[in-house]
């Protein structure tokens, strides 16, 4: 202690950070701004381990993801995923439902759409899409269901049943379509894929385009009804309540283990529709590198969207940019396009650095003030 | 049956078993460390993930086994700063940071591997050689599965009961497992809490490195995206599993690497299942082992929730 006294009877004031009564939205947003600002300039110094040139790189990172009107097709195709997945993280998160399921949800909404795709193959168009996309939301649900029921009756941390769910998916994919009943019957390689799915199945395209399907536009719609659910209705408000005082919220006499349920339900079906989404909009056949990390960069999405739509559909955006922006980085710069999810996990360390600066500030004072 | 189980395929079952122990072993036993503390360390997946691609680096660089093996102990160092920044100073929610280590360690290591092996084909490295212990691995059976191991091996299984005297029977001990259940008395005591976390992290997060050099090390000549597959998340459900006590965390710990075991064994075995099963066995038996275990909890009450003075 006598060292500290001595600094400051040097300086006569100094600065201490104390935690802030109230949050202040500019000292906010400033945090946000220098986690983003630190984060991209970590990404930066990554990329000179390298050995490339940063700039051209970033350049060219920039140029894929938003420079001409075909790369903004790609980006929000790649956005709606990472949309979708990040929607769900809201959802699950907002409630205090740590849930990292959405990785194996997205999964399990492939599985379901494809099972889906076999089962009512033959109806009309309209209806045949329909229940293919409400098969894959059904199957997504139900795992995310099963994580909440292992919660609510046995107590099992769901950070825990989630992780082992969605290694538990895998295994499952990886024995359907790499020898089991699903997989393609090539005459020359085994491929680790279906067959592809009938034209019937596929969803539209949209703008002419042959990357931008309907997918996105489930993406949007589905962003603005998780704003409705969590601001505007009774069982948001539950939600909303069970992140932060459970106690309190079964006092009122609401039903914890049931909107824990819902919550999960809720989640898993929108990550469910990633799943479907890339399936029949994008690759066309079930196979499982097209879906691998959706679900991991969706929590990131949502975390750093503030768990807030609108936030996330923009951090989505931002975030499909840099995913197709890394191809064209790829070819111009030879950067590998791993970059992009170690950006993703410095942004969120950043990000959560950030979320706790913005609980405190710096105060001067004086010497007799301690 | 009786070709089935015929010896030598036993004997290779038990013996795997033991290797496939071994980086799981450490993690966990470390990790044990870390979270009687009260640091629920959720990176560890990514922990040992950088301590296989530290030790691959290194043992490919320098051709040196035991470089690569301080390598591996120098990135658990690294990411165990990270992890106790993130949880200890900032008081960041401990799953959420310890996820965040996870996608970066992830994104990290296939980046730089990328990197490394870009425009050649992939180096490889030697790994571990078996050692003998002489005498002791001349016994029928035992010899075989228990001592003629990998170095690493009898170091983890030497760890067990050391951290458990470190727990148990030390002064230090006392206070480490007090931190899990009551910080406010060490604090008051004018124990440094801060202090004593980066501490409890740093022993799991070198053990968990070491682990991740082990499983380079001891099964593999060459690196591959995701190389731990999960067995950082195992350890993990171990401690769970093990109700937080050493000599049951290493008994949950057996069990995973018997059915992991069994898994590669089943072409040998020529068991007409699609070995998936195997491998996805360790996985729901830690969701009903965690189903069963509900009421008879060892958890340290302050387990993952940040202390704030």
């Amino acid at each position: 202690m006598s060292e500290t006294s001595a600094i400051s009877a040097r300086a006569r004031t100094r600065l201490t950070i104390e935690p802030r009564l109230n949050k202040n939205l500019r000292w906010t947003l400033t945090m946000y701004c220098a986690a983003t600002l630190i984060g991209t300039g970590l990404s930066a110094l990554l990329l000179w381990t390298s050995g490339a040139d940063v700039t051209r790189a970033f350049g060219a990172l920039l140029k894929g993801a938003f420079g001409s009107e075909k790369a903004w097709i790609a980006t929000l195709s790649k956005a709606t995923p990472l949309i979708l997945t990040g929607l769900a993280t809201v959802v699950a998160f907002r409630a205090q439902v740590w849930s990292i399921g959405q990785e194996g949800q997205v999964y399990a909404g492939a599985m379901g759409a494809y099972l889906g795709c076999l089962v009512f193959f033959g109806l009309p168009a309209g209806i045949y899409v329909s229940l293919i996309i409400l098969s894959g939301m059904i199957g997504a649900a139900l795992l995310g269901t099963a994580a909440a029921v292992l919660k609510v009756r046995y107590g099992v941390n769901e950070i825990i049943s989630t992780v082992m769910m969605n290694y538990l998916i895998v295994f499952l994919l990886s024995y359907l379509i790499g020898g089991g009943p699903w997989t393609e019957i090539s005459t020359s390689v085994v491929y680790q894929q279906t067959p592809q799915v009938p034209e019937t199945a596929r969803l539209q395209y949209l703008l002419g385009s042959n990357k931008l399907h309907l997918g996105f536009v489930f993406a949007l719609v589905a962003a603005a009804i998780c704003y409705v659910l969590l601001e505007k209705t009774p069982l948001g408000y539950e939600i909303r309540a069970m992140g932060h005082n459970p106690v309190a919220l079964s006092y009122r006499g609401t039903n914890i283990g049931r909107t824990m349920l819902l919550v999960m339900a809720i989640s898993g079906a929108i990550a469910g529709l990633a799943g479907v989404s890339e399936i029949f909009g994008t690759s066309h056949r079930l196979r499982a590198d097209t879906l691998y990390g959706l679900g991991y960069s969706g929590i990131i999405i949502g975390m750093i969207g503030g768990l807030r739509p609108l936030g996330t559909v923009i951090a989505g955006l931002v975030f499909g940019g840099l995913a197709s922006g890394s191809l064209y980085m790829k070819l111009l710069a030879q950067v590998p396009a791993a970059l992009i999810p170690a950006m993703e996990g410095i942004l969120l360390l950043t990000f959560l650095c950030a979320g706790v600066a913005s609980r405190y500030r710096l105060v001067r004072v004086g010497d007799g003030d301690v | 049956m009786s070709e089935l189980f015929s010896e030598a395929i036993l004997i290779s079952i038990l013996a795997g078993t033991v290797r496939i122990m071994t980086p799981i072993l450490f993690a966990a036993i470390g990790e044990l460390v870390t979270q009687r503390a009260g640091i629920w360390n959720m990176g560890v997946e990514g922990t040992m993930l950088m301590g296989a691609f530290a030790a691959y680096i290194a043992a490919t660089m320098t051709g040196s086994v035991w470089l690569a093996v301080m390598a591996a102990m120098m990135a658990g160092v690294l990411m165990g700063l990270l992890t106790a920044f993130m949880t200890a100073t900032m008081r960041v929610d401990h799953f959420i940071s310890g996820l965040a280590i996870n996608l970066l360690a992830g994104g990290l290591t296939l980046f730089w591997f990328r990197i490394y092996i870009q425009g050649r084909a992939q180096p490889t490295f030697d790994g571990f050689d078996a050692v003998a212990i002489p005498g002791l691995s001349s016994i029928p059976w035992i010899g075989e599965i228990l001592f003629t191991q990998r170095l690493l091996t009898y170091v983890a299984f030497a760890m067990v009961p050391a951290i458990w005297f470190l727990l148990y029977r030390t002064r230090w001990g006392l206070e480490l497992r007090c931190l899990g259940e009551n910080p406010k008395a060490l604090d008051i005591k004018g124990i440094n809490i801060v202090r004593r976390q980066y501490g409890a992290v740093l022993i799991g997060s070198v053990m968990t490195g070491l682990g991740g050099g082990f499983l380079l090390l001891g099964f593999s000549d060459r690196f591959l995206a995701d190389i731990t597959a999960g067995r950082g998340w195992l350890a993990v459900v171990a401690i769970i599993a093990g109700n937080w006590m050493p000599r049951r965390v290493l008994l949950a710990v057996l069990v995973f690497a018997l059915l992991e075991s069994i898994a590669t064994h089943v072409q040998v075995l020529g068991l007409n299942v699609p070995h998936q099963i195997f491998l996805a066995m360790p996985y729901l038996a830690s969701i009903f082992i965690l189903a069963g275990l509900r009421h008879k909890t060892n958890q340290p009450v302050r387990l993952g929730i940040p202390y704030f003075r």
